[in-house]
């Protein structure tokens, strides 16, 4: 899977440097590789890039924990008691199918320019496909489970952690994967409507700038990062998935 | 024991009531084994459901003269019902954690078990490495690991090949003749309860009643003996008789 995935991508690269020599692309409009790659070593030198890459996934990583434990705390309470699903699903279903790039403003509005925004818009997309994962894996939770449980008179913390976790294991990572890719986007957004450090902060000082390079290398570096992360749990999930999954 | 008084359920589904059991009394003495056989619809899950907890009564009572035990009955479901992600020895444990046992004790109660039901050599094996029959042993093991007087199989061995289910009838009894358990077991071969019980009951549908009862005084230990036994064969003539619905033998 990686390794073609690294095959993909240097069949893409050698494309791209064919565009560039053989119609002769001005390099204001597409520079070739190489150029980009020196443009982000530059940057690194001069404009710490390693901070704005690590304070994009510190936002990443404290809103997707946000929407992760707000996402399952949320699927058991909705198990538990579908009358606050009922409730609150209007809600929920409104922040989902707004644009995040129409809730993004807003959310900069009230938390201001620093790192807040970035992780609430983070955890609003993430918590979407974590809840759906995990509420849908309590739902499809075999009835003889129930019944096994019932027979060996479970209370409801032992029901918890012996059998209802570990069985919605797989559609909680398969909501998670959904969930990470989501997250790159979320935090990118976030940081091109305003921030002063970040990833997208760069992307939009390279795009102010008609600085080509430096954008097509910040669009390359999310989307490293966006594979990587959904990489990252998709071996997981297809490790659970062995495991937990239903016989 | 189990003694079962006046006990009937009725289903509400989509507001109508489906009777599943008419009012049944019946007495199970203790380390007896009673095998159910009966068509489908006859209601014969639901009372190994009631008895065990599973459902609740329309109406009578059921006393399990079990003492003060948290679990009672130890239940065999029909697709072994184990936790996939769990090995072999954690299933048979499952119970002993759950009820809060020191692993140094619930240890030696798995090994025991597992030598039991003859699963050495696969203790951390999954569920889905192993087969039927292999499942349904380690189910057995988990029903009787926190060591309940009553025993309640709902059809455990309808999902096995034939040779397979033998085996396990034979292992079965001898597990039964170990523990000295009371016995409940569902089951849809007229051949297996004949072959397994002291007692059948024969039940009928539409409305689940229990039709008749016959005592089963073929010689124990059985074995493939019994099965050429005469006694045996008449036996299994009148219960598949009972099940068609012909008139009652002699």
């Amino acid at each position: 899977m990686l390794i073609r995935g690294l095959a993909g991508l240097a069949a893409i690269l050698l494309a791209w440097l064919a565009a560039v020599h053989l119609f002769g692309v001005p390099g204001y409009l597409l520079p070739a590789p190489l150029d980009v790659a020196r443009r982000m070593v530059f940057l690194h030198e001069n404009a710490r890039l390693a901070d704005h890459v690590a304070v994009t996934l510190g936002q990443l990583a404290w809103g997707y924990l946000l929407g992760l434990v707000l996402g399952i705390a949320a699927a058991l309470a909705f198990a538990r008691a579908p009358i606050l699903e009922r409730l609150s699903m209007p809600l929920v279903l409104l922040l989902q199918t707004a644009p995040k790039i129409a809730i993004a403003p807003l959310l900069l509005l009230w938390l201001g320019l620093g790192p807040a925004p970035k992780i609430v818009l983070v955890a609003i997309v993430t918590f979407f496909p974590i809840m759906t994962g995990v509420l849908s894996g309590l739902r499809f939770l075999p009835r003889s489970y129930g019944d096994l449980a019932r027979v060996l008179r479970l209370s409801a913390r032992q029901r918890f952690v012996h059998i209802e976790l570990p069985a919605t294991l797989p559609t909680l990572l398969a909501g998670m994967t959904v969930a990470s890719t989501l997250a790159v986007t979320a935090v990118v957004i976030g940081e091109l409507m305003g921030a002063n450090q970040g990833i997208g902060y760069l992307l939009a000082a390279g795009q102010e700038s008609a600085d080509t390079a430096t954008v097509i290398g910040m669009v390359l570096l999310l989307s490293f990062i966006g594979w990587g992360l959904y990489e990252l749990f998709e071996q997981v999930r297809r490790r659970t998935q062995e495991r937990f999954g239903h016989v | 024991m189990i003694e079962i008084d006046g006990i009937s359920k009725v289903f509400q589904l989509r507001g109508k009531s489906v009777p599943a059991l008419e009012p049944l009394t019946h007495a199970v003495p203790e380390g007896r084994f009673v095998a159910v056989v009966g068509p489908s619809g006859c209601g014969k899950s639901t009372l190994l459901r009631l008895i065990a907890g599973l459902e609740t009564p329309t109406s009578g009572t059921i006393r399990l003269g079990a003492g003060p035990v948290k679990r009672p009955v130890g239940f065999v479901f029909q697709d072994a019902v184990l936790l996939p992600w769990k090995s072999v020895e954690a299933n048979i444990r499952f119970p002993l954690d759950t009820a809060g046992m020191e692993r140094a004790r619930s240890d030696a109660v798995v090994r025991e078990l597992v030598a039991l039901v003859g699963l050495r050599g696969f203790e951390q094996a999954l569920p889905r490495q192993l087969s039927g029959g292999m499942r349904q042993r380690t189910a057995i093991a988990r029903a009787l690991a926190d060591d309940p007087p009553i025993l309640l199989m709902d059809e455990p061995f309808s999902a096995v090949d034939l040779l397979t289910r033998e085996t396990l009838n034979d292992e079965l009894l001898r597990i039964w003749q170990r523990t000295g358990k009371t016995v409940m077991l569902v089951t849809h071969s007229v051949e297996e309860a004949a072959y397994l019980a002291d007692e059948v009951m024969v039940m009928s549908a539409r409305p689940g009643r229990l039709e008749r009862t016959y005592a089963v005084d073929l010689p124990r230990p059985r074995s493939e003996e019994t099965k050429l036994d005469r006694a045996y064969h008449e036996l299994v003539a009148a219960l598949r008789r009972d099940l068609r619905g012909g008139e009652a033998p002699r």
